[in-house]
């Protein structure tokens, strides 16, 4: 599938797009990238048969496919068409510039070709340009995983005409979004200096992700679907968002209706995108290119004294005596403490889940349709916190994953060459240095919050919630494969099913809160569970404390 | 006493037999210069000895013990100095250090005076608390010398240690290496500088193809071959300096050829 995407967009680009590219360069830099993608393992140091990870690629386009299940029934529900293309439109929008800012932002900004292709004669257009195809073939399988169900169902409801014309702005939808993405980084980068580019990054990303959820998870719950079927028209400033122009473009095939407002939409549909690209090729990718060199360069430089840094080394090294017994486990819980946050790879794909919380409180906790005074009153009533016990747990789980992968793996050979019997006590020092360092400082702010709110009444909720968080938290450990910290090789298909392993943490997380929720209506049972949560976190400590190297995937 | 003793080790990568058979002895507190052309299997063995790959064919002791049977107690008393320069750049080298030091169970103290002192040594006490993201390649090489002797090995395997090394430091470190010979360590060192290793070599082995094709001291081999320096001996004996200059000759040739098309 991906070379076969390749292919198309090669030819496409050789037709249309000559501007200051060598297609021969253009070709093979994608296709090495293309390569080494499906060839990417990791280091064996010891000769231990590597459990093939299931795809996660692949199950990221199956629940994709799902997703675009929902919007075929939306559009065959809906009567209006063009509020049904508007909605399908957006969220092709959403969805992929989501996936581009959550799963994929790493890849955009990567700088370790610089090394290999910056010193040979490639211009700075090409590496632009081979950076975008990447991406896009990957994007391409979401966007016909996303959208295969509702085309479908747009060929069945409207006729072919539609359908066909359908393909072409689901495309071309995926094309802005692509571009509004780069744009920004661009714009970002060309406004800022290379030494707080990276910093600057990570906060966007987290700005882009509440930014986008909110618009797709949020704007939804306000609006009242029954009555916008029936009363629906477009408001002036509408005629300026891209879903729009598609809509009116897949309405104007389907009725042949090419009055002066449908051809202007037909218009800016197709023109805007080719004229973003054509700006963003001339104009910003040699700037682009040569910031990102230089972002490379300045991570060579380390001028700054690390005194602040200092304060910090003595803290983690007091807590690791608090927590840890053996010395190799502090030793585990001293370098994630630090690495996690100096090394730019793991902040720029950790940090951003962040806004997951705060955007999942919104929804979860305020979801009534009501005005904010009238919800902040009732607040107190309802059983919300529930929600602020057991969300972080989201995003922070998503840590034990990523704690495995670091630019300069080969680092991990000093596992190897160092008498560690039971690689486990690593592991563990590990997990607790993650659960301590992002965990508990952000449940103690929601437990305040909560306690502002609600008062007495949750203290005990939220000591039974802090060890079933520690359990659940153990237990993502324990399911997930075993890796050393910061050993294994950073790969694009591994970042893939991002997402979708969030959507269903999502599903596990609703599970906890209703089983808590009917804990609730025995007030003292939740006293008592206390206990065997705790219980159970101690031995699932030293269930991984015990891991061998026969159990590491190396 | 033999420290370190390998009878008929074999080892495979798939079809490729990267070591067909060696056989061979250390003694304890010699300096061995272990040298091979490339892919000869030299860090394969290095791998072996030091318990890092534990798949392999035939028998192989060190400090008396089998790597198969006891890596972590052999991990324990030796020391590894691998030739890239690979480690957690965004620590500072005190903070590098005190991980290595604790995976080898060191108490803190003891770490951190040993760090300290050692990296003063090595001239980079006022970047001890720099990350090492910053550092030149001779830089990191010479924290990961200290990584590799914190813990005061009895035995000391280096993959060419000097690699990216300043002159200065390749002296110094030629001096440690006979300082810890005095001290009664056994050193194992794989390099392709040829001169270092005549020099600091009690024993000299070369390795070809995945064979050892000559065993002894540099006189001794200087006799049976009788050429002059290790480098001659070393040509002679793993492919010939005729042949190198034919090599040499073809490959300008075949430069030149596509100069015009």
């Amino acid at each position: 599938m991906d070379k076969f995407l390749l292919k198309l967009i090669l030819a496409f680009v050789q037709r249309f797009v000559r501007n200051g590219i060598d297609f021969d360069q253009l070709k093979i830099i994608t296709e090495t990238k293309i390569l080494m993608d499906r060839r990417r393992v990791h280091v064996n140091y010891n000769k231990q048969k590597n459990k093939d990870p299931k795809n996660p690629l692949l199950i990221t386009l199956i629940f994709y496919c799902i997703f675009g299940f929902f919007f075929a029934i939306m559009i065959f529900t809906l009567k209006s068409i063009q509020l049904s293309m508007i909605f399908f439109h957006a969220y092709l929008l959403v969805m992929m510039a989501m996936t581009l800012i959550t799963d994929f932002s790493s890849v955009l900004l990567d700088t370790t070709d610089n090394q290999i292709i910056l010193p040979r004669p490639v211009n700075s257009r090409t590496i632009f340009v081979a950076r975008m195809i990447h991406i896009l073939v990957y994007l391409l399988q979401f966007t016909i995983a996303l959208s295969i169900l509702p085309l479908i169902a747009v060929f069945v409801t409207y006729g072919i005409a539609a359908g066909l014309a359908a393909i072409v702005t689901s495309l071309l939808m995926v094309a802005i979004s692509v571009f509004i993405t780069y744009l920004l980084y661009i714009l970002i980068l060309k406004f800022s200096n290379e030494q707080k580019v990276k910093d600057i990054i990570g906060y966007f990303q987290i700005l882009m992700t509440i930014t986008f959820t909110i618009g797709f998870q949020i704007l939804p719950r306000l609006i009242d679907f029954d009555q916008i079927d029936q009363s629906f028209s477009l408001s002036w400033y509408s005629y300026f968002l891209p879903p729009v122009w598609m809509a009116l473009t897949v309405e104007a095939f389907k009725e042949f209706l090419f009055d002066p407002l449908h051809v202007g939409m037909i218009a800016a549909a197709i023109t805007l995108p080719i004229l973003t690209f054509w700006f963003m090729i001339k104009y910003l990718a040699p700037s682009f290119s040569r910031k990102l060199a230089a972002m490379q360069n300045s991570d060579g430089v380390a001028k700054k004294k690390t005194t602040d840094k200092k304060e910090s080394r003595i803290f983690s090294e007091r807590l690791s005596s608090l927590f840890c017994k053996k010395e190799i486990e502090k030793a585990g819980f001293e370098m994630v403490w630090k690495i996690t946050g100096r090394d730019k790879g793991f902040k720029m794909q950790f940090y951003p889940g962040f806004a997951y919380i705060f955007v999942f409180i919104f929804i979860f906790v305020f979801k009534s349709g009501k005005n904010l005074g009238g919800i902040m009153e009732d607040l107190p009533n309802s059983n919300g916190y529930l929600w602020l016990i057991y969300l972080p747990m989201l995003t922070v789980s998503g840590s034990i994953t990523l704690v495995a992968f670091y630019e300069q793996f080969q680092a991990g050979w000093i596992y190897y060459s160092t008498p560690i019997k039971y690689p486990g006590q690593i592991i563990s020092g590990a997990i607790k240095s993650l659960f301590l360092k992002f965990f508990v400082p952000i449940y103690t702010i929601l437990f305040i919050a909560a306690y502002i709110v609600w008062g007495n009444k949750i203290i005990n909720d939220f000591v039974f919630g802090f060890f079933a968080n520690a359990m659940l938290f153990m237990l993502t450990a324990i399911f997930g494969e075993q890796s050393m910290p910061f050993s294994r090789q950073f790969n694009i298909k591994m970042q893939a099913g991002k997402f979708v392993k969030f959507i269903l943490q999502l599903v596990i997380v609703a599970v906890i809160v209703a089983m808590h929720y009917f804990a609730l209506k025995i007030n003292w049972l939740i006293w008592l569970l206390i206990l065997p949560a705790m219980v159970a976190t101690y031995f699932m400590i030293k269930k991984i404390k015990s891991y061998r190297w026969r159990d590491i995937t190396i | 006493m033999n420290i370190i003793q390998i009878h008929d080790l074999c080892k495979n990568f798939g079809d490729n037999q990267v070591l067909k058979g060696i056989n061979l002895t250390v003694e304890t507190g010699q300096i061995v210069g272990y040298i091979g052309p490339n892919g000869a299997g030299k860090s394969t063995t290095i791998k072996i000895l030091t318990g890092i790959t534990s798949d392999f064919e035939g028998e192989v002791w060190v400090l008396g013990m089998n790597v198969r049977e006891n890596p972590i107690e052999i991990k324990q008393r030796i020391g590894y100095i691998p030739e890239q320069a690979a480690l957690y750049d965004v620590l500072t080298p005190i903070e590098y250090l005190r991980f290595v030091g604790k995976l080898y169970q060191l108490s803190d103290a003891n770490i951190l005076t040993k760090s300290t002192e050692l990296l003063r040594l090595f001239e980079l006490s006022n970047k001890s608390d720099l990350r090492m993201n910053g550092f030149s390649k001779g830089m990191k090489q010479k924290v990961l010398l200290i990584s590799g002797l914190i813990h005061n090995p009895d035995i000391i395997f280096l993959d060419e240690p000097l690699s990216g090394l300043d002159a200065n430091a390749v002296i110094l470190v030629k001096e440690i290496l006979s300082q810890l010979k005095k001290a009664g360590k056994t050193i194992f060192y794989s390099s392709h500088i040829m001169d270092v290793v005549e020099k600091i070599s009690d024993r000299i082995i070369i390795i070809d193809k995945g064979r050892v094709i000559a065993n002894g001291s540099f006189e001794e081999l200087k006799q049976n071959a009788s050429q002059g320096s290790l480098e001659n001996i070393f040509t002679s004996l793993t492919g010939g300096s005729e042949q190198h200059q034919e090599t040499a000759k073809e490959f300008i040739d075949i430069l030149n050829s596509g100069q015009h098309g």
